[in-house]
């Protein structure tokens, strides 16, 4: 009996953090500097900052696929061979043949599962939310209302924002409210003349995007090891200088230098442990995925940041008889109005002229259109909007397989640049809808004994009826500039999942009976449990949304700290 | 929806990045699976004379001038690596049937003038071909494993592995490609 107190004291922490990806590293920072002795646990491998980043430096021709996905790594990755279709990051991704779903309607669940999760292969557009963001579903009678404001979330944008540190050009827009900002990336000359003719034809801004890229190091970046980007974009393998926001590079080692930080890896959360008699949670209970083991962790406090899915998984996985379908269900809303960006959409040019323009340098970032759909005066058929990101480059060697000829001439014609392309793609809001969800398989299960989610989701009638402003307002921008041969484009195959932005499934609001979470992230029904990564999120807007996720986090572990200093977690 | 057909998919919305003939090729993406295999051989593709030709013709594309060629960067051993390893049979298939044909025509017997209008007339047919053919996949890997080796990239560019900023510059006519190492 004493042991047994001894034991459970040794796996006691004042707070357990689950996930170690973007708003997980934001838990563990926030939580350790506040002064609480923190349990990181993390699903995945242990992966080291800089040391574990194993292609980073790599030249092209130490790959021995030069980039190209083999059969067998296609096998492993389906989901994600969009974006691990290169060599150098692939080994970042989940292993998709390991870790099953199944898809009822099209779905890409795109995960990884190692120290800083998702947050090392990001897109990094950071960008804020609106104030209409938070208030369309009200105004619109779509879904539910959020229980909070663009002005709850200003403080903690800007205190994200100064840590996380965003490159940006500051424009005073309404639509797209300015960040705290490091010095923005340079546009290329056919991009300038983008932005200019689209402000004088059209009236809409174009901006360079705003990007987690360290322009300027600041003392609070340098204090963690961080330095500047080197414009080198080879993003996806890791990034040893930390140029761009990761929590293994940024939040994870200033929660390390707390001394008040334990990490765990290889810990697959299979629920958290209810207390009845307390009436909150009072752990969680671990499988390790290497050796099966079965572990628990108790704390006074748990935050869930295992990514949306992940999350609201295990939210359906906690299991008691107080709640029966699932910690938090009591609206049963648990893995419902499942959200992501809908993309693969827009329109390409080419650009004639220009040919003494070029850029030194790879650029990790494009430029931005905010949305000017359904904004101001505008009024469309549809509800919400959309942005773009894009940009010009000039054709490399690559270009040759689709031209005619060979031979020497041919060969040094492949050693100059080529003519200038020019890009655009949409990225626009996807509604809420109770029918988009996901759930527990009743009979298949994954190699841990958890069962298999099943995914049942797609776009509506809204975001098809939007999608065709999207290609059409992109060729039309890209018109207004004079570049030829504009081509739109809208695949069809785009479905959900591949924006990598699914939001939704534990969605916070005021009323219990409608939402899974409050207006600080905390489960309506079981106080101490906080959620703080997209499954809250109650509509999607049309932006990144992980600047947000950022901030609610933030803002939920100062809120969490103050309940607990005042003895009511 | 199955695993082939997140395939297929994911591999349209690849579309607006790569080359016609990769393409194809994961466009038949579920056919390809069906018949795939699922793990590495090691021995070679292609047999000797089959690699021969695909050498010949490599090297006809990026020939050795006063820099290297397509056969001094290894393009010819790149080449059966990557149709073992990341093409499966119908594609694998379609490259032996256009290499069979090269076959018959007795194409290493021929002058290098000849072999020249061969590929010519080659490539001419493969501008119809809505698959992938012979000479769009050994044009393309030829190109890929040239200008991504270490000859090649030495040879060919302004390799800038940290480039350190991003800055519009002017440039000179002719001058050189830079290379930045973000390609893979």
């Amino acid at each position: 009996m004493n042991l047994n107190i001894k034991a459970d004291k040794a796996q006691t922490y004042d707070a357990i953090v689950i996930g170690s990806g973007m708003t997980g590293g934001w838990a563990a920072k926030e939580l350790t500097e506040k002064g609480l002795n923190v349990l990181v646990l993390e699903r995945g491998y242990e992966l080291k900052h800089v040391a574990d980043y194993k292609n980073a430096m790599k030249d092209p021709w130490e790959f021995p696929h030069r980039g190209r996905i083999t059969n067998v790594a296609a096998e492993e990755h389906y989901a994600t061979m969009f974006f691990s279709a290169k060599e150098g990051s692939q080994y970042l991704f989940a292993n998709d043949k390991e870790n099953p779903y199944i898809q009822k309607r099209p779905f890409n669940w795109i995960r990884a599962y190692h120290t800083g999760g998702k947050s090392l292969l990001w897109g990094k557009h950071t960008y804020r939310w609106n104030p209409q963001d938070f208030l369309a579903n009200a105004k619109e009678g779509i879904g539910i209302d959020w229980p909070i404001r663009y002005e709850d979330l200003v403080p903690w944008y800007t205190y994200v924002e100064k840590f996380v540190g965003v490159s940006g050009q500051a424009e005073g827009l309404a639509v797209l409210p300015d960040s705290y900002f490091l010095p923005p990336m340079a546009m290329t000359a056919p991009e300038v003349h983008l932005k200019k003719s689209v402000a004088q034809k059209l009236n809409r801004p174009i901006t360079i995007g705003r990007v987690a890229h360290l322009t300027k190091a600041m003392p609070q970046h340098l204090a963690v090891g961080r330095t500047d980007c080197q414009f080198r974009n080879r993003c996806t393998r890791g990034c040893p200088y930390g140029g761009y926001f990761s929590s293994l590079a940024a939040t994870l080692p200033a929660a390390r230098n707390t001394n008040r930080l334990t990490m765990v890896h290889n810990a697959i959360v299979k629920e958290i442990l209810y207390d009845d008699k307390a009436q909150k949670a009072k752990g969680v209970r671990v499988i390790d995925q290497n050796t099966l083991e079965v572990r628990e962790f108790y704390a006074k406090l748990i935050f869930l940041n295992a990514g949306t899915v992940g999350s609201t998984s295990i939210l359906m996985n906690s299991k008691s008889s107080r709640f029966p379908n699932g910690m938090g269900n009591d609206s049963e809303q648990l893995g419902r109005n499942l959200m992501d960006h809908h993309l693969a959409i827009g329109a390409r040019a080419d650009v004639e002229g220009f040919e003494n323009d070029y850029y030194f340098g790879a650029r990790p970032g494009s430029l931005y259109i905010p949305r000017f759909r359904n904004w101001g005066t505008d009024k469309r058929s549809y509800l919400r909007g959309f942005g773009y990101q894009g940009g010009a480059s000039r054709a490399d060697w690559s270009r040759g397989a689709a031209e005619t000829g060979f031979g020497a001439d041919f060969k040094t014609r492949m050693t100059q640049p080529g003519p200038w392309k020019f890009s655009l793609t949409g990225f626009g809001e996807v509604l809420s809808n109770p029918n988009n969800r996901f759930y527990l398989s009743e009979t298949e299960t994954d190699k841990w004994g958890l069962p298999q989610l099943v995914f049942d989701a797609d776009f509506g009638e809204n975001e098809r009826a939007m999608r065709k402003d999207i290609m059409n307002d992109a060729a039309e921008m890209l018109e207004a500039a004079g570049f030829k041969n504009v081509t739109p484009y809208d695949n069809p195959v785009a479905h959900m999942g591949l924006g990598i932005h699914e939001m939704g499934t534990a969605r916070m609001g005021r009323d219990p009976k409608t939402s899974v979470l409050n207006k600080y992230n905390q489960v309506h029904a079981c106080k101490n449990v906080f959620v703080t990564d997209g499954s809250g999120m109650t509509s999607s807007s049309n932006v990144n949304p992980s600047l947000t996720y950022m901030a609610l986090t933030a803002r939920a572990a100062s809120y969490a700290v103050a309940q607990l200093k005042a003895r009511n977690l | 929806m199955n695993r082939r057909d997140a395939l297929t998919r994911a591999a349209w919305l690849l579309g607006g990045t790569l080359s016609a003939p990769t393409l194809q090729a994961m466009n038949r993406w579920e056919q390809l699976v069906s018949n795939g295999r699922t793990s590495h051989q090691t021995n070679s593709f292609l047999t000797e004379t089959q690699r021969e030709i695909v050498a010949r013709t490599a090297e006809l594309i990026i020939p050795r001038t006063d820099t290297p060629g397509a056969i001094d960067a290894g393009v010819p051993a790149f080449i059966d690596l990557m149709l073992r390893d990341c093409y499966k049979k119908p594609v694998q298939d379609a490259f032996l049937t256009g290499l069979s044909d090269l076959e018959r025509k007795n194409f290493l017997t021929l002058t290098p003038d000849q072999q020249t209008a061969l590929l010519k007339q080659v490539e001419a047919e493969a501008q119809t071909s809505s698959s992938p053919t012979y000479w769009l996949l050994t044009k393309e890997l030829t190109l890929l494993g040239y200008f991504t080796s270490e000859p090649g990239i030495k040879a060919s560019f302004d390799y800038q592995p940290i480039p350190g900023k991003f800055v519009p510059i002017k440039i000179k006519p002719g001058q050189k490609d830079f290379m930045y190492g973000n390609q893979v």
